[in-house]
């Protein structure tokens, strides 16, 4: 009887120590500076979102270019140059959308291209040319890159940061201090 | 040869004087409660002694036990009143009733030199006629005349083998029932002040676990919540705001495990502490163990 009294307490307390865990803080949105920060990537960065998904080879894989900066020091910029580098035993390339960030406000594409060297490089180049406005600031959705799934496995978007580049309204440049990668997973 | 007949007179005189000592007693007798018989018990009782009663000299004998020689504190006194009713000795008897006990207080004083020569304090359950048969025991001690009776008398309410008394609340039981319920043990001693208290500590500190669990429940998951938002949304503001959210709800569960955690320990170790101050505070046998009366035995008190 004691011995069963003695477990029975020891089996509260263990409930009450269990019960109460203590989560692990995972704040790894690529849109988050903080987030970037902390894995010592400097802003601002170019980041794709999702950082990782899982799609089947029926589903066309979205994924969302963006430029992120630290909300204490947006540096205002007019136009983007953005080097993608895809596996292409994984995915081909179906479209690339201009994101809602560069669009203007009715909604029009000022100036929105890419090239494409039929392997696996995407060049994209963006200008921002609103009507009141020279320029852009702050963290956006720069393009959405639509693939579809050519085989199963696992492999990683990428930017080619030495290749990519940011420009303000006069042509000066703004230098992209970092990038993030996004995996694809297609089963 | 004129003065042998009045030699032979006083001698004659003192011999029959000398045969005829038997002790005289002033009683002084202090009930808080009535007692009918107890004059009249001493007389009938002890017929080779005499008595006489007076009731009032009570405050005399209250400090006794203050003075620094208990034993020679009223000499004088006790001299003074030997001459005045003429007697042997001073009996000075109380008996005070606490509950379902009586407590007798008897001191016997000797006139001549005026010292306390005996004292008798008797700390006894109530059992019929229980204070005239220790009255009775007490001034027969005193003159030597105790009669089997009385001793049966009070014998029959002691258990005379230990292995027959049956314990009806043991200090086990209090802890026990503590274990299962704090503060019952207490209870279940007639302790209820302390009954109360734990009772009362007892509950506050699970409730505050439990409220505290509750609010590191909550914390949790709405941290999950947050954090799940904030993964699943690609807009600056809504990141910084779910992010923001979720730091908060983190540091909120991490404080609220703490402190359910805090109040949990506190709370099951005031358990076993209440269990355990149960058992020391339990019932035990308090002085004597008495056995119900049997109304059968014979009343052989006077």
């Amino acid at each position: 009887m004691k011995c069963h009294r003695g477990q029975l307490i020891i089996i509260l307390a263990c409930l009450v120590v269990y019960s109460c865990t203590i989560f692990e803080k995972d704040f790894d949105n690529p849109v988050d500076f903080e987030a970037n920060e902390e894995k010592g990537i400097g802003a601002p960065t170019l980041v794709f979102y999702p950082k990782t998904q899982t799609k089947t080879t029926s589903d066309s894989v979205i994924v969302g270019s963006f430029i992120v900066f630290n909300e204490d020091s947006t540096k205002p910029f007019a136009g983007i140059h953005l080097q993608i580098e895809f596996p292409n035993t994984l995915l081909e390339l179906d479209t690339i959308k201009p994101g809602l960030f560069i669009t203007d406000t009715s909604n029009a594409t000022p100036l929105f291209t890419y090239t494409f060297d039929s392997i696996n490089t995407i060049d994209i180049y963006a200008y921002f040319l609103d009507t009141l406005k020279k320029d852009l600031e702050g963290t956006g959705h720069l393009a959405d890159l639509v693939f579809n799934p050519t085989s199963t496995g696992s492999d990683s978007v990428s930017y080619d940061l030495n290749a990519c580049e940011m420009i303000d309204h006069e042509d000066n440049i703004i230098v992209l201090k970092g990038d993030r990668g996004a995996e694809v997973i297609v089963q | 040869m004129k003065k042998l007949p009045k030699y032979f007179l006083f001698l004659f005189l003192g011999s029959l004087y000398s045969t005829n000592l038997e002790p005289t007693f002033l009683v002084l007798n202090h009930f808080d409660k009535f007692l009918p018989n107890a004059d009249s018990s001493l007389i009938e009782n002890f017929s080779n002694s005499t008595f006489e009663f007076d009731s009032t000299f009570q405050i005399l004998f209250e400090d006794i036990d203050n003075h620094e020689n208990p034993a020679a504190s009223h000499m004088v006194t006790i001299k003074e009143l030997g001459e005045k009713y003429q007697v042997n000795y001073i009996l000075f008897n109380r008996i005070e009733h606490i509950n379902d006990r009586f407590i007798l207080n008897g001191l016997l004083f000797n006139t001549r030199s005026g010292g306390l020569i005996h004292r008798r304090k008797i700390d006894l359950k109530q059992y019929l006629n229980g204070q005239i048969n220790e009255l009775n025991m007490w001034v027969g001690n005193t003159v030597g005349q105790v009669e089997k009776n009385w001793e049966n008398n009070r014998k029959s309410i002691l258990f005379s083998d230990p292995e027959e008394i049956n314990y009806q609340k043991t200090p086990r039981g209090a802890a026990i029932r503590s274990l299962a319920a704090p503060g019952w043990g207490q209870a279940y001693s007639g302790k209820k002040i302390s009954a109360g208290l734990w009772a009362s500590t007892e509950s506050s500190l699970s409730i505050a676990a439990i409220i505290s669990f509750l609010n590191y429940d909550k914390a949790a998951k709405s941290f999950k919540k947050n954090s799940k938002l904030y993964h699943g949304t690609n807009d600056e503001k809504d990141v910084a705001n779910y992010r923001t959210a979720a730091e908060n709800d983190w540091n909120d569960h991490v404080t609220f495990s703490a402190l359910a955690i805090a109040f949990a320990g506190a709370t099951g170790t005031g358990w076993v502490a209440n269990s355990v101050h149960a058992w020391i505070v339990g019932p035990r046998a308090y002085k004597n163990l008495y056995q119900k009366w049997d109304p059968k035995s014979p009343n052989t008190t006077g």
